[in-house]
């Protein structure tokens, strides 16, 4: 049971909380949940971060990228105009977190530091190449997103390190290089789902060939990881001026192989292990399909998983 | 140890003082008294429980009552007024919406947020807004038909 | 924008009069009750699902802070009951037999207090090999989950032997030879988990002492059947207590019969305060002595190659978990269902239900049938198949019809099969072009009305208007909330001038409660014969009033007139107004059962005659991802004939709810259990509910044709049929996608892309976990002619 509670009002108030044993919560809605299935009991001290101003903002996008406060909401996120465009695959997973009161309460920063290896923005997140920004006592680091997470529900930051925002860098661009993004998992039903598994793919596409390309699963292993062979098989892909050419569906399959390849399932309720390595592929293909299509001027609506669905 | 907290609930001021793990959801019920508002799974998983917080669908059975100090919430009891049932309560009842009421408090807080923030919906679009709130009675038919006609009702008056 | 439509909306449906409360959040539910000085229960669970009991020590939970009362079996009477076998008690004694078994109760101050005391109870037990496979436990020396069975009180006809609870049979003719003449014979064995009712209500219970009597406000669908057994349970008179149903949050079947409310009435009477008991949802998956009963299903149909099915041979398995319940007919009436609504020339079904260390399977909605039906159709499907038949025209040759004779022998009068058949198929667009992952599949079904003793008392207020009292329970089905339209009828009053007091124990007659979709049927009836015996009095009074002939006078529109001449009239509420008692009661004549010849079946416990019996056709539009074997329902149509519809909106909303239901079976939701019994997702994240977005848009046409044995104006039931085709009308769906049968339910996409793999078998071989292929091994399709 929770005895001591703090309504911060700054970073430090909340650092200073968090030195002392408090737990930050923002959302509620994985803290507070599990505590409730009785899988974890909520911590004796809690500090509310929810009303950080730090915390509650997009800013950008500028030459940095964008920088998105630890506090903004799935929906605030989805929404924005940034996101859609450079960074959609984001857009895909915030889109499908939960129910719509899920995605307006619960935060980035709180699906990022729960470190689920399930959880839909973490694969997109990798392959955006996401830093995230823990403010300490004595200093304020940036770590990539797939050193932050150790195992599942364990991260690389220390109890008294606050994640303030996740920094987005611009996709790439240079060179007539069209960068574009999708993510897409299996649900069984179209709402109210945990990834059964899940796959995020970045391609940057120029001169119909893709060479760029970064691909990350999820609930495939115990941290949500980059799959660097499925990326090498993939650069150099011919996938043609409308992303379709048969010779890159052909990398394409070799990628997805690869990444169900890489992956380390589990056995659960949801689904075997064999079943989520065969279902890795698929994902994988999807993704990767999907952001190429986006690359190369098609319209696939946020959020993928929807309308990939039969594909 | 307790602490003070505001709520200001359907517009009435409930000073309250409660144990930082008391879910929203029991303030609301145990101590403010207003028991409309309903717990069916206690993580978030039907909705039952669903009010607004500042606007914002929550499940307060999953929003810690402390965080939620010196907010103003809508619960059930707060969609009708003096005049009388709402638009969509009223298009609960007349569209076969209800039946065992159970999750008819979180549907209806859930239908109430989603006409607020997009006035004219598709049935789609009605029916993923919806799909944190679980009903095990009416196959969410009368639901969605109901939304959709206080939806088409409210476009019927904006074009006039 | 009007916020007040209803005044210029044309008169529409009758709006059920406990909707305002609900939509304004300010009914109560059972949770939501409050009585001073309340004290707070929760309960120790067995801690093995099969164990014995060697001691209990309550010590240390009784000297904790807030603790009232520690309960356990020494402290209440030694009692046994149950259904047709009376196997359990109140509180675990020598043994506990599944995971939920309550082998002891606390109540405490906070609820907090009292689960922190139950678990401080200290059990010490021997445990005993789960016995969780159910088929296994049939084997010849397997032991025994009772072994005292013999000695328990129980319905002789239930064919009791060991582990099996029940064995029935039904028998028509010579299937075996029949079967060895059959053009075509097609096997299949199918295997269905386990699943559960899901009430959005977890239950709750509120006990209070008044001198030598208790009333208990209980979450339970079956009012009259909890306050006899809180009676036997304590060893109380029927007359001291007293059980109220406040607004019920749904209940599927999952809320029949009684426990709880006998716990919580010790506890009140241990503390002499009142007690509360909520549960939570975990609780309400693992504890109720309810769910869906998992069963393995063995059918074997001959037919010749016009489409005559000559022979039947099945034979089901039905876990019946711990205890028996209300369950004990279901080996009987799964065999119906392995029958379903066909001419079948000669047939030889056996079902037995057997006990496991699972928990105890009792009526979740319309009970064996959706599992039966789903099994049964998709096998048709499969001998159309083999005829070169279409499905449609398999079924059109071969469902009942007027005078067609059931598998009991039964002839069947006025029967509706065939018109839901075509309505379905209409609806649905059955025939039309579809893209290759999307198909139509149909499946029929059947299920019968239940007769039951009922009653109602039809009260005149002073001002014209009136109260309806029932014993009757309205669960949200709106069957309650729609009796003041038969009452309305009957007095030339409108349904908006009536009131319904109902499911209190102490102001109703008996009722059998929320249960067998019998409340229109047979409290309507009551309701019907107490308002005539008002009409009666009403035309008695206008007749000295207005000094005509009572056969002269009619009652319309609120008034008493004479035919013909309707200035000559006095108002009802004149006529409430003088001063006079104006009240009535009836109960009706329940009709009887059908004759039957079933002397060659054993194990019968009633289900052999199907009254007025109920015939379904449905037909799902699926569209199947082939890659991921996710199926999504993209139209459903529902054709039912449930004879006269007495209140559409009603009846529509029973079979757009329990066509969901059927859906969820079919596709997500099972109960898992783990080796040991455990259950393995007693939560709505991992049981999947369908949510409004799976939805799909529903078709509904009600076939309305007269049939002997009906209830009220012609009418039979409504809401338990919605949920019987509904799984197999899927399955045969997604078999035309993918050209294969899925076998084990719910056919889950891991089972359908398993199914669709070429072979069968997944490129890495058999999950060793997950919902692939079960230890049912289930098959089908063998085409041995």
């Amino acid at each position: 049971m929770t005895a001591r509670y703090l309504a911060a009002t700054t970073v430090e108030e909340a650092v200073a909380a968090m030195a002392a044993g408090a737990r930050p919560v923002a959302g509620g809605t994985d803290l507070v949940v599990r505590a409730r299935q009785g899988s974890a009991g909520l911590p004796p001290a809690l500090v509310g971060i929810h009303r950080l101003p730090e915390l509650s903002s997009i800013d950008g996008p500028d030459a940095r990228g964008l920088r998105i406060g630890a506090g903004v909401n799935h929906e605030t996120i989805m929404s924005h105009p940034a996101v859609l465009t450079a960074y959609t695959g984001l857009a895909d997973a915030c889109a499908i977190v939960g129910s719509h009161a899920t995605r307006v309460n619960g935060t980035l920063g709180g699906n990022v530091m729960n470190a689920s290896p399930a959880m839909d923005t973490g694969a997109p997140l990798v392959c955006h190449g996401a830093l995230a920004v823990l403010h300490g006592p004595r200093e304020v680091r940036r770590i990539r997103l797939d050193e932050l997470w150790t195992a599942p529900g364990q991260s690389s930051a220390s109890p008294d390190e606050l994640l303030v925002s996740i920094e987005l860098p611009p996709p790439p661009g240079e060179g007539g290089l069209v960068t574009a993004s999708a993510y897409v998992r299996l649900q069984y039903r179209r709402q109210m789902e945990i990834a059964i598994v899940g796959a995020a793919a970045t391609v940057g596409v120029a001169q119909g060939e893709i060479q760029q390309a970064r691909i990350a699963i999820t609930a495939l292993a115990p941290t949500i990881r980059r799959v660097p062979m499925s990326e090498e098989a993939l650069t150099g892909a011919v996938v043609g001026a409308d992303g379709r050419d048969p010779r890159g569906a052909a990398d394409i399959e070799t990628a997805a192989r690869l990444a169900a390849r890489a992956a380390r399932p589990v056995s659960d309720v949801r689904a075997s292990a064999e079943y989520r390595r065969a279902m890795a592929i698929v994902v994988t293909r999807r993704a990767v399909i999907t952001a190429v299509l986006r690359a190369t001027g098609g319209r696939v609506p946020v959020p993928a998983s929807d309308t990939t669905f039969g594909s | 140890m307790r602490h003070p907290i505001t709520l200001t609930i359907n517009g009435q001021v409930y000073p309250l003082e409660v144990d930082p793990h008391r879910s929203l959801l029991h303030a609301v019920r145990d101590d403010a008294g207003l028991t409309g508002t309903k717990e069916g799974c206690d993580d978030s998983e039907c909705g039952a429980c669903m009010v607004l917080v500042d606007g914002r669908p929550t499940n307060s059975c999953s929003y810690l009552a402390v965080q939620a100090d010196g907010t103003s919430i809508t619960t059930v009891e707060g969609l009708a007024d003096d005049a009388g049932l709402s638009a969509l309560q009223q298009a609960f009842l007349d569209h076969g919406g209800v039946q065992c009421g159970f999750c008819t408090p979180g549907m209806l807080v859930s239908a109430t947020a989603l006409l607020r923030r997009s006035p004219h919906p598709t049935t789609d679009e009605i029916r993923v807004a919806l799909s944190g709130n679980l009903c095990r009675c009416t196959g969410y038919d009368g639901i969605v038909k109901a939304v959709a006609a206080v939806a088409g009702e409210a476009a019927a008056t904006a074009e006039t | 924008m009007s916020r007040h439509a209803a005044p210029t909306v044309p008169p529409g449906p009758f709006i059920r009069p406990d909707g305002r409360e609900k939509v304004t959040g300010l009914g109560r539910y059972a949770a939501d009750l409050t009585a001073t000085g309340q004290l707070h229960a929760a309960f120790r669970y067995a801690d093995h699902p099969h164990a014995r009991i060697l001691e209990i020590d309550t010590a240390v939970a009784r000297a904790m802070p807030g603790v009232h009362a520690v309960l356990t079996h020494a402290d209440v009477p030694d009692v046994r009951y149950g259904g047709l076998a009376q196997d359990r008690r109140l509180f675990a004694k020598e043994k506990v037999r599944w995971e939920g078994d309550v082998v002891a109760a606390v109540a405490a101050r906070t609820p907090e207090q009292a689960r922190q005391a139950a678990a401080a109870i200290e059990v010490r037990y021997e445990v005993l090999e789960p016995r969780s496979d159910y088929v296994a436990n049939l084997l010849p020396g397997t032991p025994l989950v009772h072994e005292d069975w013999a000695s328990y009180e129980a319905d002789a006809n239930l064919g009791r032997h060991g582990n099996v609870l029940g064995r029935s049979t039904v028998v028509k003719g010579d299937a075996d030879s029949a079967m060895a003449t059959a053009d075509v014979v097609i096997r299949g064995r199918y295997v269905a988990e386990a699943c559960q009712g899901a009430p959005i209500e977890p239950r709750a219970i509120l006990a209070e002492w008044a001198g030598d009597g208790v009333t208990i406000w209980s979450s339970t669908q079956v009012p009259f059947a909890a306050r006899s057994g809180v009676a036997r349970a304590l060893e109380l008179p029927e007359s001291r207590v007293r059980v109220v149903v406040p607004l019920l949050g749904g209940g599927f079947g999952s809320k029949c019969d009684f426990h709880f409310e006998a716990h919580v009435a010790a506890l009140a009477r241990a503390t002499r305060r009142p007690v509360k008991l909520v549960f939570s949802r975990r609780e309400e998956f693992i504890a109720p002595d309810h769910r869906r009963e998992g069963m393995l299903i063995e059918l074997e149909t001959g037919a010749t190659r016009d489409g005559r099915l000559v022979a039947r041979r099945a034979r089901l398995v039905l876990d019946g978990g711990a205890y028996c319940g209300e369950g004990g007919f279901f080996a009987q009436m799964a065999a119906m269902h392995a029958c379903g609504p066909y001419v079948i020339e000669n047939v030889s079904v056996e079902a037995l239900l057997v006990y496991s260390t699972n928990q105890p399977s009792s009526s979740i909605r319309a009970p064996t049938a959706p599992q039966t039906c789903w099994a049964l159709e998709q096998h048709l499907d499969e001998v159309a198949a083999a005829l070169a038949l279409d499905p449609a025209e398999l079924r059109r040759r071969t469902l009942i019809e007027n005078g067609s004779v059931g598998p009991t022998g039964q002839v069947y009068e006025a029967i509706g099969a065939k018109q839901t058949l075509d309505a379905a198929l209409e609806m649905i667009g059955y025939g039309k072009e579809l893209p290759d992952d999307e198909a139509i599949g149909i499946a029929c079904g059947w299920w019968p009305s239940f007769a039951s003793p009922s009653g109602a008392y039809v009260k005149l207020n002073g001002d014209g208007t009136a109260t309806i009292v029932t014993g009757a329970l309205e669960s949200g089905t709106g069957a309650v909330m729609a009796l003041p339209l038969l009452a309305a009828e009957v007095l030339g009053m409108r349904p908006e001038d009536f009131s319904v007091r109902a499911q209190d124990t102490e102001t109703g007659p008996w009722d059998l409660g929320s249960t067998g979709s019998q409340t229109t049927f047979n409290n309507g009836r009551a309701v019907i014969a107490a308002a005539t015996e008002v009409r009666g009095q009403l035309l008695d009074l206008a007749a000295d009033q207005l000094e005509v002939d009572r056969a002269d006078l009619e009652l319309v529109d609120g008034v008493v007139r004479v035919v013909g001449a309707p200035g000559t009239q006095v108002t009802i509420a004149e006529l409430a107004g003088i001063g006079k008692v104006l009240i009535g009661k009836g109960s009706g004549r329940p009709p009887e059962s059908p004759p039957v010849d079933a002397s060659a079946c054993v194990g019968r416990l009633g289900m052999e005659s199907f009254l007025a019996p109920q015939l379904i056709t449905h037909a799902a539009h699926v569209k199947v991802d082939r890659d991921t074997g996710v199926v999504r329902v993209l139209r459903f149509a529902a054709a039912h004939d449930s004879g006269r519809i007495i209140n559409r909106i009603g009846a529509d909303g029973q079979v757009y709810g329990g066509v969901l239901m059927g859906i969820g079976q079919a596709l997500s939701e099972a109960t898992w259990f783990d080796p040991t019994g455990r259950q393995r997702n007693p939560g709505l994240l991992d049981y999947k509910l369908q949510t409004a977005s799976d939805a799909p848009p529903i078709d509904v046409r009600w076939i309305e044709i007269d049939t002997p044995g009906a209830g009220p104006k012609g009418s039979k039931g409504v809401g338990e049929p919605p949920s019987v085709p509904t799984p197999g009308a899927v399955g045969n769906a997604i078999a035309r996608v993918i050209g294969r049968h899925v076998a084990l339910l719910p056919m889950t996409p891991e089972r359908v892309w398993e199914a669709a793999q070429a072979d069968g078998r997944p490129p890495d071989g058999r999950p060793p976990d997950g919902h692939g292929q079960a230890d049912g091994d289930a098959t089908t399709g063998q085409a041995v002619r």
